[in-house]
């Protein structure tokens, strides 16, 4: 909507210094997309390329029916959705409460709230992993499922937390305000009013938190220990060191893991939004 | 309603947050400091040492070329992923035929998993047989392996790392860019600003504090980063891509130190507080 306005403000001299730049524009994003995107087309390529026993030319589907019959790769798709898919629910419900909690209090309590969320991002994952990892083990969640996605939640939580509170920023608290004086609870003016119209903010977070657990590798690598326990990167990594040259069975996984975090994207792309994610902490 | 019932609503509502922090961050955090501290293994907390762990890292050359790396990876990694969103959002401020489509594709390489892009830059750059280095004959340039050569090996991953990032600034700075009044800019066409005054006096100004808080995050990511690098390369040749967090990994899982490795990211987390609050001090200049 802003694009269309600004646009159509634009005064003329401006407009036509512009022609060969506008016309050329498309064509040129489409070339350096695609020289930009070539590391993307190599792994289709090689996917679905022919085994080497058989002829060498067209296109085959071989190297996914050598993966699926050979390798345990439906069961790390399978555990990497569970553990992806709980992360991001959960994500959301922690997040949504914690960045409602940023953007309407203004309470000293809530500045040290808002720097432990940002103190937690600047730490690395390699301090907590040995500490959590003899905790876990006390508790039966090493090379758990469940483990993980504890880890996948809590690594999501500041930037999903920036991300509900940047929206909620955008909804004026006059509308709870109205709530509170009809006699909704605070807690009921939040879920009511502030979280039901906030479809977009909890899709973005959604979708990040969804990326990071889908796309983990380091958390995976430390705490998953049993095959038929990994997730697709620690699977996928497996195999591709002990068949680093069997190019085309290696990336036909990489294809079954890639597609779902691409139809993610081609389909909600524009509901995810990063643009308020530093707000609150450049407001300290 | 009193103010009290509204601290005890709020309070429950970042309870869960709360809890999290502290199971998962807190706990393993003073853990962490405490092993620092100790010579132990990975079951054993072992003897307190002191600062020991510590001398012994900031007298290890090994620790040195970590930090040099990591700031040559970590300086590149944003401001050429900052350089190139820039670009791209300007690119697509205006509308035109595709941009739709052609946005989602821009957003792949972040979108993708770095285990599946590691593998395959590592088919494209890996042997004398991988095309980029047949490339590279063919034209007339001096055989490299580019993963074998410590200097190729470095600017590759920088470059793998920029590949990554770009995506996310790109998302960053339109926001930005949206967020300009758009009547800014017709003022400054009335006055006859050419394009380049209008991008240097208005666009990079008014877009300022987004800069340096993109800054800020990809720095953490950046320094934080573990699987870009450990997967391209696995911190070699000869150590020449390790970076402080593939130094931490080693000595604690392969090394079995990890008084040494969690000392070692504890000296990188103490570095990238002081980034960013030299950074946060630029962002309030901005406001």
């Amino acid at each position: 909507m802003t694009a269309a306005s600004r646009r159509r403000t634009l005064p003329r001299p401006r407009r036509s210094g512009q022609t060969p730049w506008a016309a050329l524009r498309p064509a040129l994003l489409t070339i350096a997309a695609i020289v930009c995107l070539i590391p993307i087309f190599v792994v289709v390529g090689l996917a679905f390329r022919p085994l080497t026993t058989s002829s060498t030319r067209g296109m085959s589907l071989e190297s996914f029916a050598y993966v699926l019959s050979d390798t345990n790769l439906l069961v790390w798709l399978r555990n990497s959705l569970v553990a992806t898919l709980a992360a991001t629910l959960i994500s959301v419900m922690v997040a949504a409460p914690a960045g409602y909690v940023i953007s309407r209090g203004r309470s000293r309590a809530v500045s040290a709230f808002s720097l432990g969320i940002f103190v937690v991002q600047a730490l690395p994952v390699v301090i907590f992993v040995i500490p959590l990892f003899i905790l876990f083990s006390r508790v039966q969640l090493v090379d758990s499922l469940v483990g993980v996605t504890i880890i996948y939640v809590a690594s999501s939580l500041t930037v999903a937390t920036w991300m509900m509170a940047a929206y909620f920023d955008s909804i004026p608290s006059s509308l709870e305000e109205a709530a509170w004086i009809d006699g909704c609870s605070i807690f009921g003016g939040f879920v009511r009013i502030v979280l039901r119209n906030s479809l977009p903010g909890v899709l973005s977070t959604a979708i990040y938190a969804f990326l990071l657990a889908w796309n983990d590798y380091l958390i995976a690598l430390v705490f998953l220990r049993t095959d038929s326990h990994f997730t697709l990167p620690i699977g996928l990594q497996t195999f591709f060191q002990q068949n680093a040259t069997d190019w085309g069975p290696v990336m036909a996984s990489a294809v079954v893991m890639m597609t779902p975090p691409i139809i993610i994207f081609a389909l909600l792309n524009r509901y995810f939004s990063v643009g308020g994610i530093g707000g609150s902490l450049a407001g300290q | 309603m009193t103010p009290r019932s509204r601290g005890l609503t709020m309070t429950a509502l970042a309870a869960p947050a709360l809890v999290l922090m502290v199971v998962v961050n807190a706990y393993p955090v003073v853990y962490a400091a405490s092993q620092s501290l100790r010579d132990g293994n990975l079951l054993d907390p072992g003897d307190f040492v002191g600062l020991q762990n510590f001398t012994e890292i900031l007298s290890d050359p090994l620790f040195w070329r970590a930090v040099r790396f990591t700031l040559l990876f970590t300086v590149s990694g944003v401001l050429g992923s900052w350089a190139i969103g820039y670009a791209l959002a300007l690119a697509f401020k205006q509308p035109f035929r595709g941009r739709g489509v052609l946005k989602v594709a821009f957003l792949l390489p972040w979108v993708v998993p770095v285990v599946v892009t590691s593998m395959s830059w590592n088919w494209l750059v890996a042997t004398a047989e991988s095309p980029l280095p047949r490339l590279f004959a063919a034209i007339g340039l001096p055989d490299v392996l580019f993963l074998a050569d410590p200097t190729m090996a470095v600017a590759i991953v920088c470059v793998f790392k920029v590949w990554i990032s770009f995506p996310f600034m790109f998302l960053m700075m339109s926001a930005a860019m949206e967020g300009i009044d758009p009547s800014v800019y017709e003022a400054s066409t009335v006055d006859g600003a050419g394009r380049w005054a209008t991008l240097t006096r208005m666009t990079l100004p008014l877009t300022a504090k987004s800069t340096y808080i993109s800054w800020v995050l990809m720095s953490m990511f950046t320094i934080n980063d573990f699987p870009t690098v450990f997967l391209l390369t696995g911190g070699g040749p000869v150590d020449a891509t390790t970076s402080l967090v593939v130094l931490a990994y080693r000595t604690v899982f392969q090394s079995f130190q990890p008084g040494y490795g969690v000392g070692v990211a504890f000296i990188m987390t103490a570095a990238l507080v002081a980034i960013s609050l030299a950074l946060f001090r630029s962002i309030r200049k901005v406001d």
